[in-house]
């Protein structure tokens, strides 16, 4: 079966991004993205996700690797300063080209 | 009533010494948790049986009684922020954003702060204006608009992407869920009028205590792992926290009376004008404002400001206003 490479966008930020984040991924040239909570420790120490305002959240997103680069720019510029985050990029295959 | 019979029937109360259970459990790092589901589950409840009697109360009064006391509760919301920003940022020391931003927050109100203090006024057999849920709903948003405005003029506009838009601010303070649910329920309830109530009283107003009471232990888990935070917040903010809400608790009882209100009444916009919104606000600064640090604006309200409210503050504006009534 035919693959294709392509670029798994992974970032976990506090959920009050997520409106930003999400519009960035439109921006940028993404064609869709998935979310779910999560909670965890990190550099600006433990998040208690015990609130939803409060949450942290992984948005995933599946991208050519042009869009990854445009996409991880930006939010080292704009989002890494003002939002608790982080964001990675890894390679993945994926069938049918034409979704991502 | 002395001020510390007040303070002692206050603690004594099943919300409050919940509310402390919930700290215990955080500080002794208990494993006990609330899904957040649940937790999402008994906003709504309170807010909507909040709105809701708030709205019956005021087809029972008319609207004659209560839009002069809504209105003054509205300005004064959106004034604080003037002259709480000014002190942070001159006497605080603290960023123009960062003072908007915990500006915001202390004009903003605390919708529990306030179910609170209905709580304790009724314990005390202290008769009030129900309609004072409509001062709750117009209080939450005008502060938080100004806020985010102070926080504009006070920053240069950053290169940055468009996130920190005005229309953000202005969607989040007026439909985000806290806001549309409590004007909403209002609205309804309003509508029903009496024979509306009789049909939901059951479930709206019976279990109220009971409801409000397990929220407050969770909310005194929230702020108890939270307490930590206290350390980053300084010693300014920290009296900040405390200062503020007893002059801006007296000055609205001062306002309550002068609009016409009773005592109760007037207790109530006194402890609005207090609390400081940890909900609701720390969500449109948060989205408007991004460039504010949290650390101070979320702390200060949620882990200082809030328990005093709930455990001193609500028998202290009562006290004040027992004190200019009489």
């Amino acid at each position: 079966m035919k693959t294709h490479p392509m670029k798994l966008v992974t970032i976990v930020c506090e959920a009050y991004a997520q409106d930003a984040v999400t519009k960035l991924l439109h921006e940028v040239g993404a064609h869709g993205w998935t979310l779910f909570s999560v909670e965890g420790d990190g550099s600006q120490g433990k998040r208690p996700a015990d609130i939803r305002e409060f949450a942290n959240i992984q948005i995933e997103a599946v991208v050519q690797p042009e869009v990854s680069e445009r996409l991880l720019e930006r939010l080292a510029k704009d989002f890494f300063p003002r939002y608790a985050m982080i964001a990675f990029e890894s390679d993945v295959r994926v069938l049918r080209r034409e979704k991502f | 009533m002395s001020i510390f019979e007040a303070i002692s029937a206050n603690l004594l109360s099943p919300a409050v010494l919940f509310f402390a259970l919930g700290l215990i459990a955080a500080l002794t790092k208990s494993d006990l948790k609330f899904p957040e589901p649940l937790y999402v589950a008994l906003t709504i409840y309170l807010l909507v049986a909040i709105g809701f009697k708030g709205g019956v109360a005021i087809a029972e009064a008319g609207i004659a009684k209560v839009w002069l006391p809504a209105l003054a509760a509205m300005v004064l919301g959106a004034l604080i922020p003037l002259w709480t920003y000014p002190v942070l940022r001159f006497g605080g020391k603290f960023s123009a954003v960062d003072a908007a931003a915990i500006a915001a927050h202390y004009g903003s109100v605390s919708a529990v702060t306030f179910i609170a203090a209905t709580n304790y006024l009724k314990a005390i057999n202290q008769p009030y204006e129900n309609y004072a849920t409509a001062f709750l709903a117009v209080m939450e948003s005008p502060a938080i608009l100004v806020g985010v405005v102070l926080g504009k003029l006070g920053t240069r506009a950053s290169a940055g992407p468009d996130f920190s838009s005005m229309k953000t601010a202005i969607h989040e303070a007026l439909f985000g869920r806290s806001i549309f649910l409590l004007v909403g329920a209002l609205l309804v309830g309003w509508l029903c009028g009496k024979p509306g109530m009789e049909k939901v009283e059951s479930f709206f107003v019976t279990p109220f205590q009971g409801v409000l009471a397990l929220f407050l232990l969770e909310m005194g888990m929230v702020a108890g792992r939270r307490l930590g935070d206290l350390k980053k917040v300084g010693p300014f903010l920290l009296a900040f926290g405390i200062v503020m809400p007893l002059i801006h608790g007296a000055i609205g009882v001062w306002l309550g009376k002068v609009a016409g209100l009773e005592l109760g009444g007037a207790t109530l916009m006194g402890v609005l004008a207090a609390s400081a919104s940890y909900i609701a606000a720390p969500a449109a600064i948060r989205m408007s404002l991004p460039d504010a640090n949290p650390a101070f604006y979320l702390t200060s309200s949620l882990a200082v400001t809030f328990p005093f409210n709930i455990a001193l503050g609500i028998p202290i504006y009562y006290e004040i206003a027992l004190w200019f009534y009489h």
